[in-house]
């Protein structure tokens, strides 16, 4: 048992030093650090694998009645596309961000309740590779999409173990999304530091305490749908009662839709957070913008049935009402980020970059969720390349943009190293023209009646020339993604070798707490002969900095 | 009440889930909502009232903290037990063979608290 | 608006149906008409919108280097706009409610009855109140496509269900589509008040053969309708 004296004068205590690179000391960490970056290291791998199958994807859509993958194959790359980068890649980022972060930003030595956030890591690994070990069974890979409907996906009509691995896989790496997000939670309600009042939590904090009220609240219906999937395989008798099939929609839906928001709040506090930093300022409207956090992730609640509006068996009446509502408190937090920016004296890094493609790149997948809000509309556009497009939009052009602000903005707190300006910048505008070039023509497509989940189209259908844009979008996608590999790759073995200029504690004069240690943080976050600057507001390093109190 | 702001907001948080739980049930939809979003608001108020507890038990601010790190080299054994009680369900309840002792020492692990000290 | 009729009506088979489809968002179907108009507001605003923020950002790029403000809180300018938004989301939910309820009108008396079932994968339509219960099916596979002949003027009513798994009865040209459940039925009407043929699909994914389900629904005369239901194949 480790007693630390006081969050600023911690003393090492003894014990047995383990070296840096024994394995041994990553798989048992309880260092919320160690336990975050095994996270987000997990879930960026992952990136990768569920790209590369959309990858293949687009290579098969490409051009009209195309043979390269055959239906089967192309059923399973989309359903593993789908639900790894929703399950396994872009959740369990977004809290295993939160997992490093949030203590720092609260100036603790650690996270509430460690070993369960450990814990929470190997399920999701665990269960990551539990859904991709479905391809090495004779049948293949779940291939029923990420939401897998019953009666489709149950034994009859989807045999073969590999949906049954895909609904253990499911359930592990969402219980252990489960317990991070407990453990974040309790972390920032009972750990902070003398001084940081909940009015003083860092932009990132309100909205880790939003997304993880919606983890707590909605996750678990997740893990009664997969064992209702479950129960429904075991005995395929329970759907053919459409009580089951409309059943399974709305418990699956209930966590389905907070988990968009899940993947979306801490990508867009963190580009929050850049905005603030790289404008030279505090965040604009910040006490509305964390009630608005709360809004939103209440409302969040309340809304799955509009992915049901087609089903003739919702209230749709309702979910529109609380769908179209969402504007209000989004409409909040874009005033912020505008408000903050306007004004500003603003750096150009690549950080500011990706925060400030966020800000219109996003809109267009939030407008357009107005609209796939409205039921007239929705009817038309629901099940269509339109609604892959609007979800891309926000969950690639939106929250991957802030994924990439983030990792860009954090990594030389994380590793002592700035990651290369110049091949950040190709990064960046690959990225950005292959992210429109992909996924605008598909609203588009989506319009004209292309249908999703298909394998391939007619050649009079007249889809030949949207898809071949979004084809060769997707490779600009994919250069792009190479270049950040070999950034980060080519980054890590410089400061390997010794080579890289070290980044200093705060290179970029950044406002919140994470700034005021080491890069990298000593394992009890504040090293003992620093003492933490004190919290006069949600900005304390930026207090310091211009000698000024609140604002 | 600033002292409770914690536990306010997750309570909070939990009524207004609650309040749109009855505009829902007056547009009416499916029973089965119904409970399940009546079950959630529920483990919100336990949860805020955890919070509760533990705030009155001690300060809001911490100046103290445990870091435990024993007892964590048995979270990876407990983890693949996990995994195979899972597949238990797929593969039939053989696995419990292994699965069983795995998950046992894991316990033993994170009782004893034999683990590599990290500092 | 017209591209997918157009692009279908380009199609030789479909020549002497002799008027073709315009999609002229006039008030041939109700479906499509609401659907248009909710649309291209919405679009507009939307359009509106984002203009307005690349606007912010632009002035904010272009004069990034002059700090102008230090304020971070204008309670009253955020109170301004909490109102504004709040306003317009009255605004949008009620009259996009309104709009739903009046594409989904109460069914007239006496509508034109046929009874739709999606299956693994293809789709069977049955008149059960036509003089010899005609019915349409195929195997949707290559050109073997079954066709839902209605007749223009007339108020059918859809019932919609499934034999084995969730599919959906999509419509792209009209703008309109359902589900359609096992253990289930959905019911939806239309009204075609022109001669026109469009191509259907399944939306909702049902496995292997998914992408191939597709059927047309071919509007024809009253007359031609009678001739076709019984018995006659000219419509076809």
């Amino acid at each position: 048992m480790t007693l630390a004296p006081d969050t600023d004068a911690q003393r090492g205590d003894a014990g047995r030093p383990v070296t840096p690179g024994s394995w041994l000391g990553w798989v048992s960490t309880t260092d919320h650090k160690r336990i975050g970056l095994l996270t987000i290291g997990t879930s960026l791998v992952l990136l990768l694998v569920d790209g590369v199958f959309a990858l293949l994807m687009r290579a098969q859509l490409a051009q009209p009645e195309e043979t390269f993958l055959a239906a089967h194959l192309y059923n399973q790359l989309f359903t593993m596309h789908g639900s790894g980068m929703i399950y396994t890649v872009m959740t369990p980022f977004a809290i295993g961000l939160g997992v490093y972060l949030v203590p720092l930003q609260i100036g603790a030595p650690g996270i509430a309740l460690p070993r369960l956030t450990l814990l929470g890591y190997w399920l999701y690994v665990l269960g990551a590779l539990t859904m991709l070990a479905g391809f090495a069974t004779p049948t293949g890979a779940h291939a029923d999409g990420w939401f897998s409907y019953p009666p489709m996906a149950d034994s009859v009509h989807s045999p073969g173990t590999g949906p049954d691995l895909w609904i253990v896989g499911v359930s592990l790496a969402v219980t252990g999304s489960i317990l991070m997000g407990w453990a974040v939670l309790w972390t920032v309600l009972r750990r902070r530091t003398r001084g940081m009042t909940m009015l003083r939590l860092p932009v990132f904090c309100w909205s880790m305490i939003a997304t993880c009220l919606m983890v707590i609240g909605s996750f678990p219906a997740l893990l009664a749908a997969m064992v209702l999937l479950g129960v429904g395989r075991a005995d395929p008798d329970v759907f053919a009662s459409n009580v089951w099939n409309i059943g399974y929609q709305h418990i699956f839906w209930f966590y389905g839709h907070p988990v968009v928001y899940v993947m979306f709040f801490p990508y867009l506090a963190a580009v929050a957070e850049v905005l603030a930093v790289f404008s030279g300022r505090r965040f604009f409207g910040y006490r509305g913008t964390a009630l608005s956090l709360l809004v939103f992730a209440a409302l969040s609640m309340s809304v799955w049935g509009h992915h049901m509006f087609a089903t003739g068996q919702a209230a749709n009446d309702y979910y529109s009402l609380t769908s179209i509502a969402l504007l209000v408190p989004a409409g909040v937090e874009y005033f912020g980020m505008l408000g903050t920016i306007l004004g500003g004296r603003l750096r150009l890094r690549v950080p500011m970059l990706f925060a400030l493609a966020f800000v219109p790149q996003f809109l267009i997948g939030g407008l357009t969720g107005i609209m796939v809000g409205t039921p007239v509309i929705d009817y038309h556009v629901t099940d269509s390349y339109f609604v892959v497009a609007h979800l891309h939009y926000v969950l690639f052009a939106g929250s991957a943009f802030g994924l990439f602000a983030a990792v860009h903005y954090w990594f030389p707190k994380v590793t002592g190293t700035l990651l290369d300006e110049r091949m950040g910048r190709l990064h960046f505008w690959l990225l950005v023209v292959g992210t429109n070039l992909t996924f605008l023509p598909m609203f588009a497509l989506g319009y004209l009646g292309m249908p999703r989940r298909v394998v391939t189209y007619a050649t009079f259908d007249g889809f030949g020339l949207l898809n071949l844009l979004a084809s060769i979008g997707a490779a600009f996608l994919a250069a792009g993604m190479t270049v950040f590999v070999v950034n980060v790759l080519w980054t890590l073995r410089r400061r390997h070798l010794g080579r890289a200029e070290p980044a200093g504690d705060d290179p970029w004069e950044g406002h919140t707490l994470e700034w005021a240690t080491t890069s990298p943080p000593p394992r009890l976050n504040f090293p003992a002969d620093r003492p933490l600057p004190p919290v006069t507001s949600f900005a304390p390093l930026l207090d310091r900095r211009t000698g000024g109190g609140t604002a | 009440m600033r002292r409770h702001l914690p536990a306010v907001l997750v309570a909070g948080w939990g009524v207004l889930n609650g309040l749109l739980l009855v505009v829902l049930a007056i547009y009416r939809e499916n029973t089965m909502t119904y409970w399940l979003w009546g079950g959630v608001v529920l483990v919100l108020q336990l949860f805020a009232l955890a919070v509760l507890v533990s705030s009155r038990a001690r300060p809001d601010q911490h100046v103290r903290y445990r870091v435990p790190d024993r007892g964590a080299g048995g979270v990876l054994p407990g983890a693949v037990g996990l995994l195979l009680v899972g597949l238990c369900l797929v593969y039939g309840r053989w696995l419990l063979v292994v699965a069983v002792p795995l998950l046992m020492l894991s316990v033993a692990l994170v009782v004893r608290g034999t683990t590599a000290r990290e500092k | 608006m017209s591209g997918w009729s157009r692009s279908r009506t380009s199609d030789g088979s479909d020549r002497d149906d002799g008027q073709a489809q315009r999609g002229d968002g006039g008030r041939t179907v109700r479906q499509r008409h609401v659907f248009g108009t909710v649309f291209t507001l919405e679009a507009v605003i939307a359009g509106g919108v984002f203009l307005v923020v690349l606007a912010v950002l632009a002035w904010s790029l272009l004069r990034r280097h002059a700090r102008t403000t230090e304020r971070s809180e204008r309670p009253r300018v955020e109170a301004f706009y909490v109102g504004a938004l709040a306003a317009f989301a009255v605004f949008l939910v009620t009259w996009t409610a309104w709009q739903n309820h009046e594409e989904h009108p109460a069914a007239p008396r006496e509508p034109l009855r046929v009874d739709v079932t999606g299956f693994q994968w293809c789709w069977d339509f049955r008149y059960p109140r036509s003089a010899d219960h005609r019915r349409v099916t195929g195997t949707c596979k290559g050109k073997d496509m079954p066709t839902l002949v209605v007749p223009t003027g007339r108020t059918v009513q859809l019932r919609l269900t499934s034999r084995d798994v969730i599919h959906s009865l999509w419509v792209p040209g009209l703008r309109y589509k359902m589900d359609a459940f096992p253990d289930h039925v959905n019911t939806f009407t239309l009204t075609l008040d022109r001669a026109g043929r469009w191509r259907g699909r399944c939306a909702e994914f049902c496995g292997q053969r998914h992408w191939t389900m597709d059927f047309w629904i071919k509007a024809v005369s009253p007359r031609e309708y009678d001739r076709w239901a019984h018995g006659g194949t000219a419509a076809a």
